[in-house]
């Protein structure tokens, strides 16, 4: 098993006593792989020193409202890629049947796109494989890092280690393209009730897109913004 | 150091243990699976049901793949029960999975089929002629009409268009209805609940017409009279889903787990939840398995084993030790503190008539129908009373017929149940014995023929003078044979003593050690006792059809009403036999029986009609006086068993088709000219011998039936009892009848009616089957009808096994020519329309019913029977003679009426079982349901009932069970008469209209309502009798409470005022053949079982492939090991069964299953798949039914007297078969009669000179 994408997947769950207790082996993991430059090394071992000593209710606390709650930090990958349409179901029994042909059956109550699963996968692969297939999503991490930035968490340290263990590089129109979507704060009730807002429909002439079916529909589930977001402005 | 790193969370590999290492995980290619994906996939799914006789009621998936039915599988979308009580789910068997191979299977009716000479000398007559005048030409012309009636059952069908087979019919009833009359036009369809519309399309034609409706749960003998008897209530039983409530289950010659399927579960799962079960049965049937202890019971002789379990309950929980649960319960809810006089007769005192407040001086203060309320001895005010809710106070005054115990002017009662403290003497009474009759195959005992035992009496002061009485209680254990300390002989201290109807007693008769009655005795009635009357009888078949069923079914009823059983959640009385539940019934009638436009309808009891027009009493040899009690009161009991019926009919007590020899639609005219009302002009005419009833000579050709429809039946097989008679009399073509009729024989002939030597063969002019199956019955019609199939039509389900109403809905359109039963009854009206007008127009029909149960008229004759034919008393309408009524007949606009909700609905409003109420706001809902007839003419402005749907809407708008609504106006309407406000039960629902897409969508719980004397709560389970002990609703019955003692003047004369041990009846049919037709195999004489099997019933008949396939591919007989040994019949051999009734062929099941001395041969096996010719008869096989006959017992026939008043399929006669023997042994030959021979017809038309000869064996 790859330790440094098991270390990374622990960082990224749910922090618990258990994890906490084994932030001192996670340390010592990261800090020996040289494939994450060393500025990133030294900002990881900062979040894992705050896992590892921090009072646990604040960390939960932290995590649920970055990862749970914030729909543009959430750590199921398809989240990002497909948002409300149709096509993720498939595309996470898809990610299932890869596992299952890699001989690895879920046990956890998660959905195939749970980011520190898909990097348990991962690090029971061959590195070279594992590093390329971590590329696919690599513009998604780029643009959570960035968002975790601009919220000065220590987060974002993973993430980059991430992008640096990817084989490609993010290709930066893509990481602008998801930064462009809004990305609030999850506290905002305002933002929060607009965004859960039913849309009227029309129909007959001059509706223009009114109708629920369709491809015009279908782009508008897919672009629909997380909960939290506010309503982008109608073009 | 952690492993944390090491160990995956999100993951496994799939190779750790699980199932406690049972598991295994393969990881095999599984793309195999499209393969059945594929196999399964298909268009849409319809939900329907199989529905024409099968009680399973169960909803079914029915998949359609490209416009094809492909398969079904059973809907679980029941709703729910409550916590703690299993739901309805699974319903559904191996039988109803297999259904949809009728659709497309060899044997389906595809076209109208009419017999090729019939429509030969059709075509030929209208050529010239108009259509009545081209049937006339046939009908009146005896050479052609013995040419097509001569050939019925002999093949030589042909393919006609629906316009010419529905002018052929509709030109047939438009002649008999103007020539003999419409009582001559006959229907036959049974259970209506399970397709409702189906049957009411025959039903509405036939009754627009003023044609006869055929009952069928008389006819098939599923109804107990026990029931009507006891209750005033044709059959009510608990929902399957009250067994689980249980918590003691005696199922006695029921088999629910291989007759009731779909309910098993219950049984299976109260046994899990810690019931007890005993299963009483001759044979190891299926049910016996499930048995805590199998009673092997000899056949035949329940009711002694019945009475000696009620011996033993009376013993221990009534007078040794008194339950004070048990003793309440007897007092308020039965006859036991009712009072009976104590007649002198011959020096002797035999028990007489329960005593009336019209024998006391000043009537006990009662004026509206003293003769009719029945007394008891009051303990608070030590007189006597009439208390509350006979049946006196039901009838002519309102708010007192109830089960308060109240007299009638509201003060308290307890009423005394027994005499033995406060006794004036102790009288010797005589109690009829008749368990020492001999019969071959049944053992008896030699205690004398009346037994006088000592009862505790009281005198009191009649009108006319003081007289001895006692009470149904002590008369009812004096009875029993219990030694009370009186004194006397024939009663008994111990059990072990043999004496009428001690275990020890019964264990001669039955065969079952005494320990066994004894402890099932016991149990059951001490699970009473802890649970206030969870203890439950479910009885079959097995115990209804022996012609003394009334005492296996009374003495069952005694043990359950000694135990307070009756009306109480888990217990009571559980017959299920036959399907009579048509939970909408009320809305149902007027649709059936056109009763929107014209009432009353003519409806007839077909075992009786039978029993006449097949001949069968013609060959009868049971004499009255081997029924007659020895303690028969003074009385004409002379004659034969049909005298019965024709005294019977007179009084108007059993229906009468054809009622007069005279033609119905000519007497008001006559009337008229005398310047008579009609009824007075009929009733005059009959006493002076001017009109005669056509029962008194049913073999004159003016009063033979003359067009005949049977639809939704297979009546001449699996249906017809002495089907051979059938064919002779009523079809005249070839039949097997061996035995010689009473002219031949030189026996004594019946008195009242007319005798001819020569027999009639062919009765009928007409006979139309409608059938999705070339069934036995098609075979021998003379048009047959191609039906849509129960997956190609719209129709309503209901049963009692289920509180539930759902649908059958059409899948895929009707295959071939077929239609729905609905729209093919619409076809012949609307031809029936047309042609009509050539003989017939608006006419005047004088229509004679009987006295009709749950009407006014129900208190006929109180306390006599008086005959106006012998000069006894006047002929009056309604009271001694049958009711007369004119109804106006439009012939030229039947169609219209058909199709349209007639006007008395709104001007005569509703009802059922005694309550009426008004329709306005349900006429008017179907108005805008339905939409209103645009067309000019008769029916303009009315709702119409075009469609089948419509007819169900119909049904569910006016139903107090499916329209909230009308349920809390019936509720109310029930009130008014009791004096107690029971609208509490429906106004919740008050709001609910079921309609039919709601059915649809889901089967929909019915509401409650006051036709019914249970609950659909979601506190109980429906169980019969429930709102008798808890909303105090009398029972209909002459006292109001459960009736054990039956006073009538023929139950005393028959010996049946209370429940006795009567052996089989001696039918005879044996030795008069059994050595004419040797054929030098040994043989052995059996008694003749037909149950239900798991092969075939109601929803696939014997005849279908996938069925067959499970069992032996054709007719078989299940007979003894032993019985086989003596024979030498191995398993499989061909035997013949015979007897003077015909003959039948079958394979042999030799089996360890079956008692000695008894055979079983499966009910409704058909003659049309692989049956080889009789050795006996020289025709092809023969059928269950060829080796029976009919038999009818006079005290199915008493009427006018409240409980025993007539009611369609409610009172009558019934069919009994299983007290014949059959001599069985095995075939010389089995000839398939595969080659043509001379009783075959000729081919009409050119075909092929060397056909195939086609043999319709499976497998050999």
């Amino acid at each position: 098993m790859n330790l440094t994408l098991k270390a990374l997947s622990a960082l990224l769950t749910y922090p618990t006593a258990e994890i906490q207790s084994v932030s001192g082996v996670i340390g010592t993991v990261l800090a020996a792989d040289s494939l994450i430059p060393r500025r990133v090394r030294t900002d990881l071992q900062a979040l894992v020193d705050d896992i590892g000593t921090g009072d646990l209710y604040d960390l939960q606390e932290r995590y649920v409202l970055l990862f749970d709650r914030t729909r543009s930090l959430s750590l199921h990958l398809f989240e990002h890629v497909h948002g409300e349409s149709r096509d993720r179901g498939q595309a996470m029994i898809d990610l299932k049947g890869q596992y299952e042909e890699a001989g690895l059956y879920m046990s956890a109550a998660e959905l195939p796109d749970f980011l520190p699963l898909f990097l348990e996968y991962l690090a029971t692969r061959p590195l070279k494989e594992a590093c390329e297939t971590l590329g696919q999503p690599a513009h998604i991490f780029a643009a959570i890092a960035e968002r975790l930035r601009k919220r000065d968490s220590a987060y974002e340290a993973a993430f980059r280690a991430l992008v640096a263990l990817s084989t490609a590089k993010p290709k930066d129109a893509e990481v602008s393209a998801l930064l462009q979507l809004p990305d609030p704060d999850a506290n905002d009730l305002a933002a929060l009730d607009a965004a859960w807002e039913d849309e009227p429909v029309n129909f007959g002439p001059g509706s223009g897109d009114g109708c629920k079916d369709g491809i015009v529909a279908r782009v508008r589930g897919a672009m629909r913004p997380a909960p939290d977001m506010p309503q982008r402005p109608r073009s | 150091m952690s492993h944390f790193l090491d160990r995956l969370t999100f993951f496994n590999r799939g190779d750790e243990p699980f199932s406690d290492g049972h598991g295994i995980l393969t990881h095999e290619d599984r793309r195999w699976e499209d393969g059945y994906r594929k196999r399964w996939q298909h268009d849409k799914i319809v939900r329907s049901t199989h529905g024409a006789n099968c009680t399973g009621s169960c909803s079914w998936k029915i998949y359609v793949k490209g416009g094809i039915v492909t398969w079904e599988t059973q809907q679980t979308d029941y709703p729910r029960t409550r916590p703690e009580l299993p739901n309805h789910e699974p319903r559904g068997c191996s039988r109803g999975a297999s259904y949809s191979w009728y659709l497309y299977s060899g044997n389906r009716v595809k076209y109208p089929l009419v017999r090729s000479r019939l429509l030969k000398l059709w075509r030929e007559a209208r050529v010239v002629r108009t259509p009545v005048a081209a049937w006339a030409s046939i009908v009146e012309e005896p050479a052609k009409r013995e040419a097509y009636v001569s050939k019925r059952g002999l093949g030589g069908f042909v393919r006609a268009t629906w316009d010419e087979v529905t002018e052929i019919i509709a030109a047939a009833n438009a002649y008999t209805v103007k020539k003999h009359g419409p009582d001559r036009v006959i229907g036959f369809s049974p259970i209506p609940a399970m397709s409702m519309v189906s049957y009411a399309a025959g039903s509405r034609y036939l009754s627009l017409l003023g044609g006869v409706c055929m009952s069928f749960y008389d006819w098939y003998c599923d109804l107990p009279p026990a029931s009507p008897q006891t209750w005033g209530e044709q059959t009510d039983v608990p929902e399957s889903a009250d067994w689980y409530n249980s918590g003691f289950l005696i199922l006695w010659g029921s088999n629910v787990p291989q007759t009731r399927t779909p309910d098993a579960h219950f049984y299976t799962e109260a046994r899990y939840r810690g019931a007890k079960s005993v299963v009483i049965c001759p044979d190891y049937s299926e049910a016996s398995k499930f048995a805590d202890l199998w009673i092997s019971v000899k056949q035949g002789t329940d009711a002694a084993l019945a009475m000696a379990m009620g011996h033993v309950i009376l013993r221990e929980f009534h007078i040794d030790r008194q339950v004070p649960y048990f003793g309440d319960y007897v007092r308020q809810y039965t006859d036991m503190p009712m009072l009976v006089e104590l007649v002198k007769q011959n020096g002797r005192l035999v028990p007489g008539r329960l005593l009336r407040a019209s024998d006391f001086t000043g009537d006990l203060g009662e004026t509206n129908n003293p003769e009719w309320k029945t007394v008891a001895f009051d303990e608070a005010s030590k007189s006597i009373v009439a208390p509350r809710g006979s049946v006196g106070f039901r009838w002519g005054e309102k708010g007192k017929w109830n089960l308060e115990e109240k007299k009638s002017d509201g003060e308290a009662t307890k009423l005394q149940l027994s005499f033995a403290d406060d006794r004036d003497e102790l009288a010797d009474v005589d109690f009829p014995y008749f368990g020492n009759r001999e019969h071959d195959h049944f053992a008896g005992t030699d205690h004398p023929s009346v037994l006088t035992r000592k009862v505790p009496a009281k005198l009191v002061a009649l009108k006319d003078g003081e007289k001895l009485v006692a009470t149904v209680y002590d008369l009812f254990v004096a009875n029993y044979g219990i030694d009370r300390g009186f004194g006397g002989a024939h009663v008994a201290k111990s059990y072990d003593e043999n004496v009428p109807y001690t275990p020890a007693w019964a264990e001669k008769i039955t065969g079952v050690p005494r320990d066994q009655i004894i402890t099932t005795a016991r149990e059951f009635a001490l699970n009473a006792e802890k649970t206030k009357g969870r203890s439950m009888i479910i009885i079959g078949a097995a115990m209804n059809h022996w012609y003394h069923c009334d005492m296996n079914y009374r003495g069952a009823i005694n043990m359950l009403v000694m135990c307070g059983c009756v009306g109480q959640s888990g217990g009571g009385w559980s017959h299920y036999v036959g399907q009579e539940k048509l939970r909408p019934q009320s809305g149902w009638l007027p649709l059936a029986f056109g009763l929107d436009w014209g009432r009353p309808p003519r409806q007839q009891n077909s075992t009786s009609f039978f029993y006449a027009h097949t001949d069968q009493w013609r060959y009868e040899t049971v004499g009255v006086e081997e029924i007659l009690s020895p303690t028969a009161p003074a009385g004409p009991w002379d004659g034969a068993l049909i005298d019965y019926n024709v005294r019977a009919e007179r009084m108007g007590w059993l229906p009468s088709a054809p009622q007069l020899r005279q033609n119905p639609l000519d007497l008001a005219a006559k009337a008229q000219a005398a310047g008579l009302e009609p009824k007075d002009y009929v009733s005059k005419g009959l006493k002076s011998g001017e009109l005669q009833m056509a029962c008194e000579d049913p073999d004159h050709p003016d009063n033979w039936p003359r067009n005949m429809f049977v639809w939704r039946s297979n009546l001449l097989g699996s249906s017809g009892k002495g089907h051979e008679y059938f064919l002779k009399h009523l079809l005249g073509t070839t039949h097997g009848v061996q035995g010689k009729d009473l002219g031949e024989t030189g026996k004594k002939k019946p008195k009242e009616v007319a005798w001819h030597d020569d027999a009639p063969k062919g009765k009928l002019d007409l006979l139309v089957t409608l059938d999705f199956r070339m069934s036995t019955t098609c075979v021998y019609s003379d048009i047959v009808l191609p039906t849509a199939t129960w997956y190609e039509k719209n129709d309503l389900n209901t049963s009692d096994m289920h509180p539930f109403i759902h649908p059958l809905t059409s899948a895929v359109d009707p295959v071939w020519e077929a239609k729905s039963d609905w729209e093919i009854y619409k076809a012949i009206a609307k031809a029936f329309s047309r042609v009509s007008p050539e003989v017939l127009g608006v006419e005047k029909d004088v229509v004679m019913t009987p006295i009709q149960h749950d009407s006014p008229g129900e208190i006929a004759q109180a306390l006599d029977v008086k005959e106006w034919k012998k000069g006894e008393i006047d002929p009056i309408p309604g009271k001694t003679m049958p009711a007369v009524t004119v109804v106006e007949r439009d012939y030229p606009n039947l169609y219209k009426r058909f199709t349209a909700l007639g006007p008395l609905m709104q001007k005569l409003g509703n009802g059922v079982k005694g309550m009426a109420w008004n329709t306005e706001h349900e006429v008017e809902l179907l108005k805008r349901l339905n939409g209103e007839v645009t067309e000019e003419g008769a029916t303009k402005g009315l709702a119409r009932i075009d469609t089948d749907i419509d007819a169900t809407e119909v049904i569910l708008s006016l139903a107090p069970e499916t329209n909230g609504e009308v349920a809390v106006k019936a509720w109310d309407a029930l009130g008014k008469t009791t004096g107690l406000d029971h609208t509490h039960l429906a106004i919740p629902k008050e709001d609910e209209k079921i309609r039919f897409r709601d059915v649809v969508a889901q089967p929909r719980k019915i509401i409650s309502a006051p036709t019914w004397s249970g609950l659909e709560s979601e506190k109980v389970c429906y169980n019969a009798g429930y709102t008798n002990v808890h909303e105090l609703i009398p029972w209909r019955t002459l006292s109001g409470r459960q009736q054990l003692y039956q006073d009538h003047l023929w139950m005393r004369a028959f010996g049946e005022a209370l429940c006795v041990y009567r052996p089989p009846v001696d039918l005879k049919a044996v030795k008069p053949v059994i050595d004419t037709k040797p054929n030098g195999e040994k043989q052995i004489v059996l008694n003749f079982i037909t149950p239900h099997q798991k092969w075939g019933i109601h929803s696939t008949y014997t005849d279908n492939l996938l069925m067959l396939t499970l069992s032996r591919g054709g007719p078989i007989v299940w007979i003894s090991e032993n019985d086989a040994k003596k024979v030498g019949i191995a398993d499989n051999d061909w035997i013949e069964a015979y007897n003077s009734n015909g003959a039948l062929v079958a394979r042999a099941v030799v089996s360890q299953r079956v008692k000695d001395g008894m055979c079983m041969m499966y009910h409704a096996q058909e003659k049309i798949v692989n049956v080889p010719g009789s050795e006996v008869t020289g025709q092809r096989g023969g059928i269950h039914n060829s080796v029976t006959r009919v038999v009818v017992k006079p005290t199915h026939m008493i009427g006018g007297y409240a409980q025993q008043a007539y009611g369609f399929n409610y009172y009558g006669t019934i069919g009994t078969n299983r007290d014949e023997f059959v001599i069985i042994r095995k075939m010389k030959t089995v000839d398939w009669l595969d080659k043509p021979t001379a009783d075959q017809p000729e081919p009409l038309t050119v075909a092929p000179k060397n056909a195939p000869e086609t043999k319709l064996e499976a497998a050999e």
